[in-house]
């Protein structure tokens, strides 16, 4: 009886991995087999023609580069300043757990307000009408909470000898800070942001009302009325009309990139992510 | 870390450090408070009608988010039913069961799954699930696949990772030595997961689903994708399953929506808009808090 | 004098892991309502012999185990072997002791309530007489109910070795249980593992050769040769530390600080 509980215990809980990676291998093979020969050199590099039914992603391509971009010139300082305030100056500090906490309660803030934020103070109350600047400053306030976490969990778990260390020679509280401290704590910054930029490249919400449109732009001039073609919203307009055969193949081309552009980056994060959860798993 | 002259000095780090917190800081607030501001208008104007109210015709300037309330709480809430035992039972499956490599292949695997963008889960949706709901149901004779159901389904498939890879911190947070002790008195894993490893690993699993019911509830591109947005779909009896496979709307398939844009010329309906924005504001920080307030549970146990 | 079988006994064990060999060739023969002590340097596998002992080192995977352990004559790795009735026959106690998050009470009964062999009304009786054992019962029968954690740590160990005895062991397995308590539980202990020799039997992993003396009946002493831990030596416990054969065994005594030992007979034990 004891052994067949735990015969149905590890059939149950296989069958649910199961599941879920079956899941994810569903998606995403549904995504590579339908645009997989829609992408290739000449649909990356030419732009949209005839509304998605022909030509190439190429400018929306480039305005999700600026879009994340921005948004990590945006994002960097604030993290760093936070990340810094919380893990050094404030770090046996009562105010740093109201910090930390406010940081996990806007990491839960759904994206569309944060696009609602952004109509409301850019495009009408700044005037700004749809503004690259204002889709990369609203995706770098959505991935400010992760990544100002990232980095406060890196700096926590670094060993204090360095900077007693550092401290012992006679290095200044800044000295330590940029010299020990910023440069170990970086690729917990570095992942931080990876995984940031990851999501904000493939959010719509955010940028739909303030950034970007489906046609018409190619590089931004200035920063009013300066709106850029992205990929998300790309696919999001073209999902919603029945489709057109010939648009079809395209709509899962851009799909496959995105999704592509997404991976990579999180990819790019993952030997860093493993590696510190194996050090603060065996100190 | 605080020596001798740390104090009072105000380096370039300094002004970094408390500059740029204290700038986060005034945005939050600011952002909180003109959410408030320009939502005024529509609490003078309904009261609390605007909660309670069933139905929303903004032509007519008659406000009433119930509808809409319903449906993200439906749908999330059926989405965490779906999504919750799955991602608990891989966690299990990935802590207890399963060792070393493969755990961490797994987790590769969910962590990927984690960053597919919304948009791509919507047009999936679109694609085979709306179909699929169409015709699994056809008997109840649905108008179309974009239901409650349908946006639901999507939304387990959505939120499943983050259920996973938070319940495995939690599970992985209970020490091995509890789990060497149980299987040396001679219980088996089944016995030593259930009376050892899960309850002490409860608060941080109810944390992690309770994170997921906060994405579910502010997620609005799949939902808008698929949902049907049906405006004043009040169901007659709370308790039947009837709604679930006819279109509705969400708060945030509302937001995400048409309306959004053109509300701005009228100073109520905009009103009304921004509303719903602080609605699903509340709605998703309680959730998170809730979350919050189970993830510290853990660690004072710990 | 013919030694009666041994109740528990290893032949010829080798544990590798990811190629690496932890311990080569051991044998150990634990006889009835007798203490084995094993003793040696650090590293070289004592508690790895113990887990093999109770089939416990199969929690983790990478561990291969070569040769044979047999409980009462029948091997323990035998196909179709209840491993969960095996480790309720061989119990074991660790170096830190591990209490669950609940009260003295279902911590007590927590092996034998999964065990399901003892109806649920004698559970009282059962959590009393092993907490007697012990000599923990005059100490917590008045807060039977409280959190576990509140214990001492001395007291937390007996607990624990309380649980392992609900369950019936003919044997238990010690790894060093004694490392984490101040010296008044130590004694405490030391005098438990006498009392318990009437009726079970013990094997016992110590790196205090005092403790050795006063407690164990046979010894074995496992040194690192090769890489591997090995047998060094093994007999009865005075003659392993007032007559060492073996170079290996001689240099652990020595760098033990005792090299008095030959002469210290006044503390050989009854």
């Amino acid at each position: 009886m004891r052994r067949a509980k735990n015969v149905l215990f590890v059939a149950t809980t296989a069958g649910c991995a199961v599941l879920s990676c079956g899941v994810l291998l569903a998606i995403v093979g549904a995504v590579l087999s339908r645009g997989f020969h829609a992408v290739s050199w000449g649909f990356l590099t030419e732009q949209i023609r005839l509304v998605g039914a022909d030509g190439g992603i190429f400018y929306n391509l480039i305005g999700t580069l600026i879009l994340i971009t921005t948004a990590l010139v945006v994002c960097t300082p604030f993290a760093l300043g936070i990340g810094l305030l919380c893990g050094v100056y404030w770090r046996r500090s009562r105010w740093r757990r109201g910090l930390v906490f406010l940081l996990y309660l806007l990491n839960g803030v759904p994206s569309i307000l944060l696009g609602l934020l952004g109509l409301m103070v850019f495009v009408k109350y700044l005037g700004w009408g749809k503004s690259w600047l204002a889709g990369g400053i609203i995706l770098g306030a959505m991935i400010l909470p992760s990544v100002a976490i990232a980095l406060i969990e890196r700096i926590d778990g670094l060993p204090a000898k360095y900077a007693e260390a550092a401290a012992g020679l006679g290095l200044s509280p800044g000295q330590i800070i940029w010299s020990v401290i910023v440069p170990q704590s970086l690729n917990g910054l570095v992942t931080g942001l990876l995984l940031g930029l990851a999501r904000a490249a493939g959010e719509t919400a955010p940028i739909m009302f303030t950034a970007t449109i489906f046609a018409g732009a190619t590089l931004p001039h200035e920063i009013k009325e300066s709106p850029v073609l992205s990929l998300p919203y790309h696919i999001f307009v073209l999902a919603q009309d029945s489709f057109d055969p010939q648009v079809a193949g395209k709509l899962w081309g851009t799909a496959l990139v995105l999704l592509g552009m997404v991976f990579i980056l999180s990819l790019a994060a993952l030997p860093v992510r493993l590696r510190t959860r194996e050090e603060a798993q065996h100190p | 870390m605080k020596a001798a002259g740390w104090k009072r000095r105000l380096t370039p780090t300094r002004l970094l450090a408390y500059g740029f917190s204290a700038l986060t800081l005034a945005i939050v607030g600011s952002a909180l408070a003109m959410f408030l501001w320009q939502s005024f208008p529509v609490w003078r104007h309904e009261g609390l009608g605007y909660l309670t109210g069933k139905q929303w015709h903004y032509r007519g300037q008659q406000f009433g988010a119930l509808p809409m309330i319903y449906g993200s709480v439906v749908v999330s809430v059926l989405a965490l039913l779906l999504a919750a035992p799955i991602g608990i039972g891989t966690a299990v499956f990935a802590v207890e069961v399963v060792p070393g490599r493969l755990r961490i292949a797994l987790k590769i695997l969910v962590e990927l799954l984690s960053g597919i963008p919304s948009v791509v889960y919507g047009l999936l949706g679109i694609l085979f699930l709306r179909n699929w709901v169409y015709t699994a149901f056809e008997r109840f004779d649905p108008l179309s696949g974009d239901t409650l159901l349908t946006a639901s389904l999507l939304l387990a498939v959505m939120i499943l990772p983050t259920t996973m890879t938070l319940s495995e911190d939690a599970l992985r947070g209970v020490p091995n030595a509890q789990r060497i002790a149980a299987r040396g008195l001679g219980l088996t894993r089944a016995e030593t997961v259930f009376s050892v490893t899960l309850p002490q690993a409860a608060p941080g699993i109810v944390s992690a689903v309770l994170l997921g019911l906060g994405r579910a509830l502010g997620e609005t591109i799949a939902v808008f994708l698929v949902v049907g947005r049906q405006d004043n779909q009040w169901p007659s009896n709370l308790f039947s399953l009837r709604p679930l496979i006819e279109g509705g709307q969400t708060l945030t398939s509302k937001l995400g929506g048409s309306e959004t844009n053109i509300a701005f010329g009228d100073p109520l309906h905009w009103a009304a808009i921004v509303g719903l924005g602080l609605i699903l504001f509340a709605l998703t920080a309680a959730a998170t808090l809730a979350s919050l307030w189970f993830g510290a549970r853990r660690r004072d146990d710990a | 004098m013919k030694t009666p079988d041994p109740l528990l006994e290893a032949r010829g064990l080798t544990v590798t892991v990811g190629g690496r060999t932890i311990l080569r060739d051991v044998d150990l023969k634990a006889v009835r309502h007798r203490v084995v002590g094993i003793i040696g340097q650090s590293g070289a596998g004592k508690s790895t012999l113990l887990k093999c002992l109770n089939r416990l080192i199969e929690l983790d995977p990478r561990y291969t185990l070569t040769g044979d352990v047999r409980l009462d004559g029948l091997s323990i790795y035998g196909a179709g072997v209840d491993v969960e009735a095996l480790r309720a026959r061989v119990g074991i106690l660790f170096q830190q002791p591990v209490v669950f998050p609940r009260s003295i009470f279902q911590n007590v009964l927590f092996g034998v309530r999964h065990h399901g062999k003892v109806p649920r009304r004698n559970w009282p009786e059962v959590a009393e007489r092993a907490l007697e054992e012990v000599t923990l019962w005059n100490e917590v029968k008045d807060r039977l109910h409280d959190s576990a954690l509140r214990l001492s740590v001395g007291q937390q160990q007996r607990l624990c070795l309380a649980r392992t005895l609900a369950v019936g062991p003919e044997v238990i397995l010690m790894d060093e249980p004694t490392s984490a308590l101040d010296p008044r539980s130590v004694a405490a202990i030391e005098e438990l593992i006498l009392r318990l020799k009437a009726t079970r039997t013990v094997v016992l992993v110590t790196h205090n050769l005092e403790q050795a003396r006063r407690v164990a009946d046979t010894l074995v002493c496992l040194c690192v040769r090769d890489g591997a831990g090995e047998i060094a030596e093994s007999g009865s416990c005075a003659d392993v530390l007032t007559h060492p054969r073996c170079s290996e065994t001689i240099h652990f005594l020595e760098s033990e600080g005792r090299s008095s030992l030959q002469t210290d007979s006044s503390l050989k034990k009854g």
